[in-house]
């Protein structure tokens, strides 16, 4: 190396550091005890109840024997189909020939649009949770604080359903996802890195969102413990890193990201959840806290297609006729990353988000965390495993 | 006057033309005063173990529960899923607030709950365990000397068993009631009490012929490797639990005051999976258990009333017990979800009869379930989410005096296998300390132990 390039060298690092001096640099880091989707629950009591959210209530069970005999089945075959004593019908996967109800015995879990859309109840009310996806505030839901154009078209579409509607962290989704994570299953951390002098208001932010390979720990009374430490673990495709403002200890993104992340829903995507458009909206607590909405746009079909993987035993779970989700989705679909006139491929949803305060160090354990960049590069050699999934009833058969 | 004979005395003579040891009877002459205990040593007659497993937990929601008794320790309260227990209540513990622990493993779910209770160890997948389960040491420590080391039953019709050495293959259970009475009271069976017991000619020259192959078997370990050494103690360990199992049949067993034997179900029930048909047949084997016990047949047992994704169902019903588990909601006003806390009775109602089976027979002064420590679990707390957090498990009997039941114990999330270590310690199987990670424990709970 020749003199001259040193000297660049060095005199890049100076300048790199100078701005170090000239501020008083802060980094939050915290790992993410619950995530789920954010369905705003209009009931006073319950779980089912009718409430402002659903006026009818929870979406019901549907009348599966009817729901044979309109396929073509005979009530006498579609009662066999539905009897515990059928020996074809599994705990586990419940009976295969739920599936053959599409035109023509088509599979409704492969071609969903070989059967007619059978409905469900759609939120109806106007309170919902999320982000201002697109800066209109004519459009979408108002949330709690009042705030309007809040942007959740897949709560709007699926929000009724069993497995979304409930108190936070009372649906059956939300506890079957969670439950393993919590168990250890995998990790997401998140890492807030702010340049100016008050963490509380800033104007120069960094949110990361990384995974990492260590496991959250719970007490004795089933909490996860706080000030833990985890390495971030970098992954090639599952980061997303926001450029952000905080105001009063509420950080909103300046702007949207297109990101990956493990998908955290009931039946999750394998491939992984694809968000476009994304943005955060979340609080620093005075208790340490990390509380709020990553929100954007994701693909609908592969959500509806990760649902059919389960099988029937998923609908009959969950109390729906699960191509009435594929309908639903697709009428509230609300975005085409190729413009306006493109194809809604997409739809709005948003993940609620709760963290708390966690010490979180570099890939190597070396140090803690100072800053917020990505670590993709770092994964680029390392061969990255699929996600787990995230079951939304039990697979595995016993023995 | 003492007596020239003792318990261990042997009568030797010849039958057929073939010398035979013949044992005395259990003799109320050997057992002290007051029944409890053999006179010459003072040794307590002896314990018996079993386990007993049900899938799909009890009722606990995240507004309540139907099973976890308000008070803790002596005197608890029964709740509405354990009623069935009342009758032994006083011979029973009640463990809440238990868990696994996973150390990063994930939760296999429907397994790694009982996986846990049983290896010590959280399961890296489903349908394995990492470790033998427990039963299987304490059948080595006390399982000698009887007919067969345990015997491995499930009521469900389907032949499940979480009974491991390997951790990879299962024990095979008896799946009905009359497969459990061939097995047990079918050819082979030899009655303790019979004045007219000889021993069987043919038995006499199967133990003579292994005796043949066993001299062999010394000769070729010494010729082979390592690996093929351990491949033929594999399968010289069967050999040798054959050989025990016939030369007690040479000998004449103890006389057991209590063993009747029990007549041949005649018919056998439908291979239906509905809970009134699974607990008939529960009760049915829980009988010939008893009596296989009574009669010094086995002295453990591991107990299948049904597996970790139950498919049972009340009759008439089109949803699985597995089904209601994970989608009804829990009511609103009540609090808990109501067809699967009505399950979870029913399904109870199999381990309160089972027990109060084994509380029906006499022995000594007290009953057939004072001499046991039978360890009652299932695989999941709330079953909606297969969580492994406050599992139900219950220890019943009396242990020969030394479980001291009557209790509620709160757990505090400490891990399963205090529980497991508690039942391995009462009946005095060789253990100070069982699990690995951070569920290993060196800590019974002494609180039921005296």
């Amino acid at each position: 190396m020749n003199s001259t390039l040193m000297k660049t060298l060095a005199l890049m690092a100076v300048t790199a550091a100078t701005p170090q001096l000239a501020h008083a640099e802060w980094t939050k880091s915290y790992v993410i005890e619950w995530i789920e989707q954010a369905s705003y629950y209009g009931a006073p009591t319950g779980i089912i109840d009718p409430g402002t959210d659903c006026p009818k209530g929870t979406n019901p069970e549907p009348n599966w024997v009817q729901m044979l005999i309109n396929a073509g089945y005979t009530k006498e075959q579609a009662e066999w189909i539905r009897n515990p004593a059928n020996p074809e019908r599994s705990a586990v996967s419940g009976n295969p020939k739920m599936a053959m109800r599409g035109k023509n015995f088509t599979s409704v879990y492969k071609d969903p649009d070989s059967y007619p859309d059978p409905g469900i109840y759609e939120v109806e009310g106007r309170i919902g949770e999320g982000v201002n996806l697109d800066g209109n505030a004519k459009n979408g839901f108002t949330n709690l604080k009042g705030e309007k154009g809040i942007d959740n078209e897949f709560y709007r579409a699926l929000g009724c359903w069993k497995t979304f509607r409930a108190p936070p962290r009372l649906s059956s989704g939300a506890q079957t996802v969670n439950d393993p994570m919590r168990e250890g299953a995998w990790t997401m951390l998140v890492v807030v890195h702010g340049m100016g002098k008050d963490p509380m208001n800033d104007n120069k932010v960094t949110v990361g969102f990384y995974t990492s390979g260590d496991k959250m720990v719970k007490s004795g009374d089933g909490k996860i413990v706080e000030d833990f430490t985890f390495g971030i673990q970098p992954n090639a495709r599952y980061e997303g890193i926001f450029q952000a403002k905080i105001k009063n200890g509420r950080i909103t993104s300046t702007q949207p990201i297109e990101m990956m992340m493990r998908d955290p829903s009931p039946g999750a995507v394998r491939t992984g959840l694809e968000i476009q458009r994304a943005q955060i909206d979340f609080t620093m607590n005075a208790d340490g806290s990390l509380k709020g909405y990553l929100g954007g746009y994701r693909p609908w079909a592969p959500v509806y297609f990760g649902w059919a993987s389960f099988g029937q035993v998923n609908e009959v779970l969950t109390w729906i006729d699960l191509p009435a989700s594929w309908y639903a989705m697709k009428r509230h679909a609300d975005y085409s990353p190729t413009g306006p006139r493109g194809e809604k491929t997409h739809i709005s949803f948003a993940l609620r988000v709760d963290a708390i305060p966690a010490f979180v160090t570099v890939p190597d354990g070396s140090s803690l965390v100072s800053d917020v960049r990505s670590y993709k590069q770092e994964a680029s050699a390392q061969v990255q495993p699929a996600a787990a999934p995230a079951n939304m009833i039990s697979r595995s058969a016993t023995n | 006057m003492s007596s020239p004979f003792s318990r261990r005395s042997i009568l030797r003579g010849m039958v057929g033309g073939a010398a035979v040891s013949v044992g005395i009877p259990m003799l109320d002459l050997f057992l002290d005063g007051n029944g409890q205990a053999y006179a010459d040593t003072g040794a307590r007659l002896p314990v018996r173990f079993g386990t007993y497993f049900w899938g799909l937990g009890l009722t606990d929601t995240p507004t309540g529960s139907r099973w976890v008794p308000k008070n803790k320790g002596p005197g608890f309260d029964i709740t509405p899923e354990l009623i069935s227990l009342t009758p032994v209540k006083d011979k029973i513990s009640i463990f809440s607030g238990y868990r696994v622990i996973g150390d990063g493993r994930p939760n296999a779910v429907h397994w790694s709950g009982h996986a846990s209770i049983l290896s010590g160890i959280a399961p890296l997948r489903a349908g394995q365990m990492d470790g033998p389960s427990f039963d299987t040491n304490i059948a080595d420590a006390i399982g000698v000397g009887t007919r067969f080391k345990s015997i491995e039953v499930s009521a469900n019709g389907k032949p499940v068993s979480y009974s491991t050495r390997s951790g990879r293959s299962f024990a095979t259970p008896e799946p009905t009631p009359l497969a459990l009475y061939q097995r047990l009271f079918g050819p082979g069976f030899q009655d303790p009490n019979s004045p007219s017991w000889q021993p069987d000619p043919s038995i006499l020259l199967n133990q003579s012929v292994l005796s043949g192959v066993t001299e062999q078997r010394r000769a070729l370990l010494k010729q082979v490797g390592k690996v093929d050494q351990m491949k033929l103690d594999q399968y010289f360990t069967s050999l040798r639990e054959m050989e025990n199992q016939l030369a007690i049949q040479l000998q004449r067993p103890a006389k057991a005051e209590a063993c009747l034997i029990p007549t041949q179900p005649k018919n056998e029930p439908p291979k239906s999976a509905s809970v009134d048909v699974i607990n008939a047949n529960s009760k049915a084997m829980a009988r010939l258990l008893a009596m296989a016990m009574a009669c010094n047949q086995t002295k453990v047992f591991n107990f299948v009333h049904t597996p970790g994704q139950s498919e049972t169902y009340i009759a008439g019903d089109s949803k699985i017990y597995h089904q209601y588990t994970h989608d009804e909601p829990t009511d609103a006003k009540l609090g808990y979800q109501i067809n699967t806390s009505k399950l979870a009775g029913l399904v109870m109602q199999a381990l309160g009869d089972f027990l109060t089976e084994m509380n029906a027979i006499k022995e000594g002064d007290g009953t057939l379930l004072d001499n046991m420590v039978v360890l009652a679990f299932s695989d999941t707390g709330y079953a909606k989410i297969h969580s492994v957090e406050n599992i139900p498990m219950i220890i019943a009997g009396g242990a020969g005096g030394k479980h001291k039941g009557g209790q509620h114990i709160a757990g505090n999330g400490d891990p399963v296998t205090r529980v497991s270590l508690t039942a391995q310690q009462l009946v005095g199987a060789p253990v100070g300390e069982f699990g690995s990670g951070a569920m290993k424990t060196a800590r019974p709970i002494t609180e039921v132990m005296t």
